[in-house]
């Protein structure tokens, strides 16, 4: 769904392209929200559709080819979108379905080689080097792919192949939607030198802008400012970063093993919110449903952050480390609270809450305790995540939560 | 306020009165040592809310009164004097005067009548003999949580009923039990705990070792509770921690008809020899069978070691990871030439059964105390 560094036209590549050096894919579905939820409703196919929160500041998750056209993007406000494209039909967010058609691509992607690295719901890197053998050279790979994952989903893919990982995303960018582009190892920084610095990875606004006032558009021009000049203009790190993607370097390997740093929730609410009981219930609920993901993993949290984003927009985070590491709900609520507590909000109303679980560990941790004040609890939350993996979400919930009807809000 | 002491006695008692004072505090008042000298004898008392402690001792009063002056520099103060002369304590201006022989220390003198009045003690609970009072806190309180995190574990919970006296402690990790004798004051003695700060309970078992009785005072106030000890002419309180002490006792099993009794000195020194190449927060690798115990630290790529000793195994044979400073503080509390290590089975495949420590007076003779450490080991690596 990125579109960063969609600026310029499309392209593909042809049949006849040499694509054995570009055996890193990076594959991404095209509008996968929207085109799944097209999926259920195929009169929609060809007109605008916006897939995301509905309700008051509900934002755009997906939008078709289509609703793009008139400028709408994924995060933008629903109101926004709306006024940009009137006609738009706007279909809320069932996570659900999403999880399910995510799965069923990935499995096909680890069909072809088990080095699959996951980058969110909708995109991943593939290393098909050791696959050559079996299935032939990259790009016949990536057509096969394609073909299936169209015939077996009736959804639609943009694949890039490069010998590094960050040329291979830009390729796919380049050549969506529905397409396919290859760029072998010694044609990559005649791919790289003619686009826009900002369609590197790691450049914003601030760093394209910073990067702009010294005469620098192109990643060619990147290229050719010495080492040394970036790095005093843009940091030491960040410039010998850039340097080094200018010239097409991207040492890093698909990693299938990607821990999950942190487990976090967050939701911005309809009508900014001062009222403690209000912001406790939503710490609750997020709560909940970052446990259960974290027992979910296998994982436990040894940290609990807290984000507050205030009506003037000023946003902090604060965090507290567990004597133990937990994944227990009830833990988790419990020091987000006292860190809620400990704001002074002075009447100053609340625009965003969230709950986040930092510095994971497998299991409980690797020092094992004779008995923890979490063991009751752990228990009845065990119990929780059977009913809701029988019953579905909401089986059973703390009864604070029960009357709560829950506003519409983009996940991802 | 003018007044005669003996030079020992006067810094035996400071020292005292000072000792359980916290090393920085909120209000500089509560860092002072109260002195209050009447016809029968010099008072000496501290307290910052918290923690109190006071002790009577002999003196020559000239002129009754009262003075407040800054606690750790008197104690400095008074182990430092001529130990020949006696000391003569008195005020001058607004200034407290410190003489032995030919020393002479001017102190500040803080305001006595903003210090706060001392807890009042109320009527005894009962009374435990001091040496196994002292003995049991040291063999309890290691097990206590240092973590301020959560409270609760930070303190030794206190179990009296009938003629026993309970001590328990736990940081999750290890929990440590031993009971004691106890002496009712009343004629029936009904079920009380108290939860006592384990480091001020360590200061109190050290400070009253050698004092043959130390009765007891459990009192509660609609918002506070306290607790007091006292023996010969020596009181310490200290507020009660409030909260739930975990349900920690019915960790411990029953019967374990799987361990080994091993020499507790021999085990000690090859603790300590081979957990020298350990990183810190390692655990050392413990094989039984029969020919004996194995140490092995294992995980370090840097440097390995290995040591085997005599070891008396009743049972299957078994491999348990522990980590060196857990096991050492559990050997250290038992008291006795010999050590009984047991082993609990576990239906988790993920937690291995908890090691239950003993005191054993001979190889095949358990000792009379019943002190017991359990201790979580960590996951068999390898």
């Amino acid at each position: 769904m990125s579109v960063k560094g969609g600026q310029g036209e499309r392209q593909v590549s042809g049949d006849e392209v040499d694509s054995s050096s570009a055996t890193i894919l990076h594959i991404d579905m095209d509008a996968f929200f929207a085109s799944v939820e097209l999926l259920d409703r195929p009169e929609l196919k060809g007109k605008p559709v916006i897939v995301g929160g509905t309700a008051g500041r509900g934002v755009v998750t997906s939008a078709t080819y289509e609703a793009r056209a008139y400028g709408v993007r994924s995060a933008m406000p629903m109101s926004q979108a709306q006024r940009l494209c009137p006609s738009a039909i706007v279909i809320p967010s069932s996570y659900g379905k999403y999880t399910h058609y995510s799965r069923i691509v990935m499995d096909m992607f680890r069909d072809v080689t088990p080095l699959v690295e996951p980058l969110s719901i909708d995109e991943a890197f593939l290393d098909v080097a050791g696959a050559r053998r079996l299935l032939g050279p990259p790009g016949g790979i990536a057509r096969q792919l394609r073909a299936r994952v169209r015939e077996e989903t009736g959804l639609t893919c943009s694949i890039g192949g490069a010998s590094t990982k960050f040329v291979a995303k830009l390729a796919s960018t380049r050549s969506k939607p529905d397409g396919l582009l290859i760029v072998p190892a010694d044609r990559t920084l005649a791919f790289l030198h003619p686009l826009p610095v900002a369609a590197l990875w790691g450049v914003g606004k601030a760093t394209a802008a910073s990067l702009e006032r010294h005469g620098l558009r192109t990643v060619g021009d990147l290229a050719q400012t010495p080492r040394e000049v970036l790095q005093k203009w843009v940091g030491p790190a960040a410039g010998g970063h850039l340097h080094d993607l200018a010239w097409g370097r991207d040492p890093r390997r698909v990693n299938t093993h990607r821990v999950e740093k942190s487990v976090g929730h967050e939701n911005t609410f309809a009508v900014d919110v001062d009222d403690l009981v209000v912001l406790r219930r939503e710490l609750l609920d997020q709560s909940e449903r970052v446990a259960a993901r974290l027992r979910k993993a296998g994982h436990s949290a040894r940290t609990v952050a807290l984000k507050l984003r205030f009506a003037d927009f000023t946003t902090i985070s604060r965090s507290r480390t567990l004597p133990e590491p937990t994944s227990v709900a009830k833990r988790i609520y419990e020091q987000a609270v006292e860190l809620l507590e400990e704001q002074s909000l002075a009447g100053r109303k609340i625009r965003l809450i969230g709950v986040r679980a930092e510095q994971l560990v497998d299991g409980d941790g690797d020092s094992l305790s004779l008995w923890s004040e979490d063991d009751a609890w752990r228990d009845a939350e065990h119990v929780m995540d059977a009913a809701t993996e029988r019953f579905g979400r909401g089986a059973i919930r703390p009864a604070t939560l029960l009357r709560k009807e829950r506003p519409e809000r983009p996940e991802g | 306020m003018r007044f005669q002491a003996n030079r020992d006695v006067f810094s035996e008692a400071v020292s005292f009165a000072v000792k359980l004072l916290p090393q920085r505090t909120t209000l500089p008042i509560l860092s002072g040592v109260l002195l209050e000298a009447q016809e029968s004898g010099l008072t000496l008392s501290s307290f910052d809310y918290e923690v109190s402690a006071r002790t009577e001792i002999a003196a020559e009063v000239a002129e009754p009164g009262r003075a407040l002056v800054s606690g750790r520099l008197l104690a400095d103060i008074a182990s430092r004097l001529p130990a020949s002369a006696p000391v003569e304590v008195y005020s001058e201006d607004s200034r407290i005067v410190v003489r032995a022989g030919s020393a002479r220390f001017t102190l500040l003198s803080m305001p006595v009548e903003e210090y706060p009045n001392l807890p009042a003690v109320g009527t005894p609970t009962g009374s435990v003999p001091a040496d196994a009072f002292s003995t049991a806190v040291a063999q309890v309180a290691v097990a206590a949580s240092r973590d301020d995190v959560t409270p609760v574990i930070t303190g030794v919970q206190l179990e009296i009923s009938d003629h026993s006296l309970s001590l328990v402690a736990t940081d999750r990790y290890r929990v440590a039990v031993r009971g004691i004798p106890w002496e009712p004051a009343g004629d029936e003695q009904p079920t009380v705990t108290a939860l006592v700060p384990a480091r001020t309970l360590q200061e109190i078992g050290r400070t009253f070792g050698n004092s043959g009785t130390i009765t007891i005072s459990i009192t509660g106030t609609e918002d506070r509770e306290l607790i007091a000890f006292s023996s010969e002419k020596r009181t310490v309180t200290s507020l009660l921690i409030k909260g739930n002490f975990p349900p920690v006792k019915r960790l411990f099993p029953e019967n374990v008809e799987n361990y080994a009794v091993i020499n507790t000195a021999e085990l000690v020194e090859a603790t300590r020899r081979v957990q020298l190449v350990l990183e810190r927060e390692a655990a050392l690798r413990y094989s039984f069978d029969l020919d004996g115990l194995t140490l092995e630290a294992i995980g370090s790529e840097q440097a390995q070691a290995s040591e085997s000793i005599e070891a008396l195994l009743n049972g299957n044979d078994t491999v348990v990871s522990l980590k060196p400073q857990f096991l050492l503080d559990g050997l250290g509390a038992v008291h006795s030439e010999f050590v009984r290590i047991a082993f609990t089975k576990t239906e988790n495949p993920n937690k291995p059964g908890p090691v239950l420590i003993t005191s054993q007076s001979s190889k095949d003779k358990a000792a009379s105390d019943d002190y017991r450490y359990l201790l979580q080991p960590n996951l068999l690596l390898r």
